[in-house]
């Protein structure tokens, strides 16, 4: 049985795939599998433009704000997914 | 040596850059003709990429102050305002940029960086929220975050983005200062103030406006956009640079608060540096005075922004959402884009390229600014240019 922290983990990962499929970024590479050590930068060469992006798509999708102060240690999608899941908890 | 292992990524880039032809960021303009025209490797080259909306760098007037401050008041101040005293000149400045907005108070930097710092770090604190429209400057997201306080971004230009993120900071939105710009600087593209204005308004946020490429651009006497949607007197801190349609360097902020006037005593941008020469003052000054006294300079500008947006959209190029004196054509391809600047370049037109993630969007652009001084017959070549691409 997931955890909830599972559920938001694979939640992070759906978006990840939906916004590196729909994002229409001429030069985005395409993505192979998605796991909790995925990192989005070197992963996926997202530059900071793209993660920025990202990471408004999650702040509608999870209904949260996330602080930019709080992404220095957020490079995986699972350090991602530990940022949600302390918003949605607090 | 590890220290320095960290500078590989940036020559990376920089080979990446050079490949085919100039790197674009280390060009050399060998002598400056007019305020639209330089020599570049000896080829007499229209400059599209400058942000000298006005056209006053040559202008006599202004040239005849600098050298008129440099004789009677010396090359430079030689030290921070705070520590040696601020010269005469730099007071009447502040208090002419205050009157030109019809604000009671002003205060001036030593660049628009220096401004968007300054006055960031001294206006909100930890504990604080800032809200910023995603495409604004990086000195407004570094002056963010230099502050200490909570920072949260809206989609560009997206009303109920930013409403959506007041509404969730219910009771706290009061100590919010929401941010945005009135001209984007890469899209030439504003921003919606008279409906930020409300927003803000309702939920007693307060609201900084970058008029970095709006000044001298935009409203009835060109103060801006804020001026231009009719708000001016409701945004709370307007910023803003020299360095563009004043042809010169420094930055101000203005406003209706009589707390401006206390950023100088807490302000570290502001108070460890040294302040603006007397030269730049000075032709600032009289730049002000030009662009106060001759509306047509604006008429001008908007004449050649027009026709150089309507002969690029007629070339089928993609182009910026909004006719403005930023007039900037997409490319798909970064590699097309740099090859298609040093093309330009060859054929005697400079323009700014952007690439990701410089741009606002994920696409590259040769970004062209256009100025009053631009003759129609450079805005031909210009166009030509972009045709034999």
């Amino acid at each position: 049985m997931n955890t909830r922290f599972d559920e938001i983990e694979n939640k992070v990962k759906a978006l990840l795939a939906s916004y590196l499929e729909s994002s229409g970024h001429p030069e985005l590479e395409k993505h192979g599998e998605i796991t909790g050590a995925t990192n989005l930068a070197s992963d996926f060469t997202l530059d900071s433009f793209q993660v920025m992006e990202f990471l408004m798509e999650m702040e509608e999708s999870f209904d949260i704000m996330i602080d930019m102060n709080n992404l220095s240690n957020a490079h995986t999608v699972n350090e991602l997914a530990k940022v949600v899941d302390s918003l949605l908890e607090s | 040596m590890a220290l320095l292992e960290k500078f590989a990524s940036a020559a990376a880039i920089r080979d990446k850059l050079g490949v085919g032809g100039q790197d674009p960021t280390q060009v050399v303009i060998d002598q400056i003709v007019s305020p639209t025209e330089g020599l570049v490797g000896g080829r007499h080259t229209i400059l599209a990429g400058t942000n000298n909306y006005l056209g006053l760098t040559f202008d006599p007037a202004c040239v005849a102050a600098g050298k008129r401050a440099i004789e009677e008041q010396g090359t430079g101040t030689t030290g921070s305002r705070m520590a040696n005293g601020s010269f005469a000149t730099h007071a009447a400045l502040e208090r002419d940029l205050a009157d030109f907005f019809q604000l009671p108070y002003g205060m001036v930097f030593s660049t628009g960086y220096a401004a968007n710092l300054g006055t960031l770090t001294a206006l909100v604190k930890p504990g604080d929220t800032v809200l910023l429209d995603a495409d604004c400057h990086a000195s407004l997201y570094d002056g963010c975050q230099m502050s200490g306080a909570n920072i949260f971004r809206f989609r560009h230009n997206d009303l109920a983005s930013l409403e959506k993120r007041l509404q969730r900071l219910g009771d706290m939105a009061e100590n919010c200062l929401v941010i945005t710009e009135g001209m984007f600087s890469v899209l030439g593209d504003t921003a919606p103030l008279a409906k930020i204005v409300e927003l803000k308004n309702r939920y007693g946020a307060l609201l900084l406006v970058d008029e970095a490429h709006s000044l001298g651009v935009y409203g009835e006497s060109g103060c801006g956009v804020a001026q231009a949607e009719g708000v001016l007197g409701e945004v709370d801190f307007v910023v803003g640079t020299f360095s563009k349609s004043l042809g010169a360097m420094g930055g101000f902020c203005v406003s209706p608060h009589p707390e401006l006037d206390l950023i100088r005593y807490v302000s570290r941008p502001f108070i460890f540096t040294a302040s603006s020469s007397p030269s730049i003052i000075a032709s600032t000054h009289e730049a002000l005075r030009q662009l106060r006294a001759r509306p047509e300079l604006r008429e001008t500008l908007w004449r050649n922004a027009n026709r150089l947006y309507e002969g690029l959209q007629t070339l089928g190029l993609h182009l910026g959402p909004e006719v403005s004196p930023v007039v900037a054509v997409r490319l798909n391809k970064k590699e097309d884009a740099l090859s298609s600047w040093n093309r330009l370049l060859e054929a005697g037109v400079y323009t700014n390229l952007m690439i990701p993630p410089a741009s606002p969007d994920g696409f590259s652009y040769l970004r062209c600014s256009v100025s009053a001084a631009h003759t129609p017959v450079q805005l031909e070549g210009i166009i030509s240019a972009f045709a034999h691409l």
